[in-house]
């Protein structure tokens, strides 16, 4: 399933405002290791800088169980999350084998967002449009270690977004990877 | 009459200031948002005027809420100053030069690669952006 809601209703958008309010308060307290919080995460955020410099996904590595939705909102900059899947463009697949690829498409403003459920267990890797040569990727593990995104990125990444991806132990360690 | 006149000088008042918020971008300069996914007005930059043809570097010119040309602005890939690419005889927005700037920027749509924007402000840098927030 997947929902796209840059047209949000109201309720939709205070709602998302609200958790970007939240998370904003929280950035203070962020701790400085890439180790992120216990409890994961089904929201994530995507960052950035006023002047363009720094951009990410917050967590950049999530464990869900199969059939969490996953949902994606923008602070600031113009973002999207792209499933690495030959129907994608020029991509090599990094989601599992029978699992559906995902564009959301440019989202513009802040509190734009889009959700999908994943079903499929395994790795999925993702990333940002305007923003993969600049390391802006994302990695979801899914229920267990499994799949083509399971195994090391080559060439076809940006050497910036395979640094960026964080290892697989590590998010099956601590559920949840913050960027910083 | 006098309810004519002063209707006729409350509609030349609303044209007037209608058109100073216009924005005269030189011809064949389209902006930026009717090409690329990107929104009308950026913060920090402002409304983004380009010719299609010299993307990525431009010159991008920068209009603020009034309609001002507030900067031009060129956007080099990290790739081509890696290479040692060379551009010269780049056409600037106005010859005024008040500051220059140069921005490491991660990517947008239209210019996906990571990149430098050198800016070159036509107005007092300070107060145009402040506006442009």
């Amino acid at each position: 399933m997947q929902r796209n809601s840059r047209q949000n209703d109201g309720v939709t958008r205070r709602r998302v405002l609200m958790a970007g309010g939240l998370a904003l308060a929280g950035l203070h307290a962020m701790p400085l290791s890439r180790v992120g919080r216990a409890v994961p995460a089904t929201t994530i955020r995507m960052r950035s800088d006023p002047a363009g410099e720094i951009v990410m996904f917050d967590p950049v590595g999530l464990f869900v169980m199969p059939g969490t939705t996953v949902r994606w909102v923008v602070e600031l900059n113009v973002h999207t999350a792209t499933a690495y899947h030959p129907a994608n463009g020029d991509y090599s697949q990094r989601i599992p084998d029978g699992a559906a690829p995902w564009d959301s498409g440019y989202l513009i403003d802040p509190g734009n967002e889009f959700a999908i459920t994943l079903t499929v267990e395994g790795v999925y890797d993702y990333f940002c449009r305007p923003h993969e040569a600049a390391g802006m990727v994302g990695r979801i593990i899914v229920g267990r270690s499994a799949g083509p995104g399971a195994l090391p990125p080559g060439d076809e990444l940006p050497a910036a977004a395979r640094r960026a991806l964080p290892p697989v132990e590590e998010i099956m360690k601590h559920g949840s990877v913050s960027p910083i | 009459m006098r309810r004519t006149i002063v209707a006729a000088a409350a509609a030349l008042f609303l044209a007037a200031t209608a058109n100073a918020a216009e924005i005269n971008a030189p011809q064949g300069f389209k902006k930026v948002s009717g090409l690329v996914p990107l929104p009308d007005f950026i913060p920090g930059l402002g409304t983004l005027y380009v010719k299609p043809a010299t993307l990525p570097v431009g010159p991008f010119l920068a209009y603020d809420r009034n309609g001002t040309l507030v900067s031009s602005i060129y956007m080099v890939p990290l790739a081509d100053l890696d290479a040692h690419k060379n551009f010269q005889s780049l056409p600037v927005g106005a010859t005024t030069v008040t500051a220059t700037e140069l921005q490491y920027n991660a990517g947008h749509p239209g210019v996906e690669a990571p990149h430098y924007h050198i800016v070159l402000w036509h107005v007092d840098r300070d107060a145009a952006k402040l506006a442009a927030k």
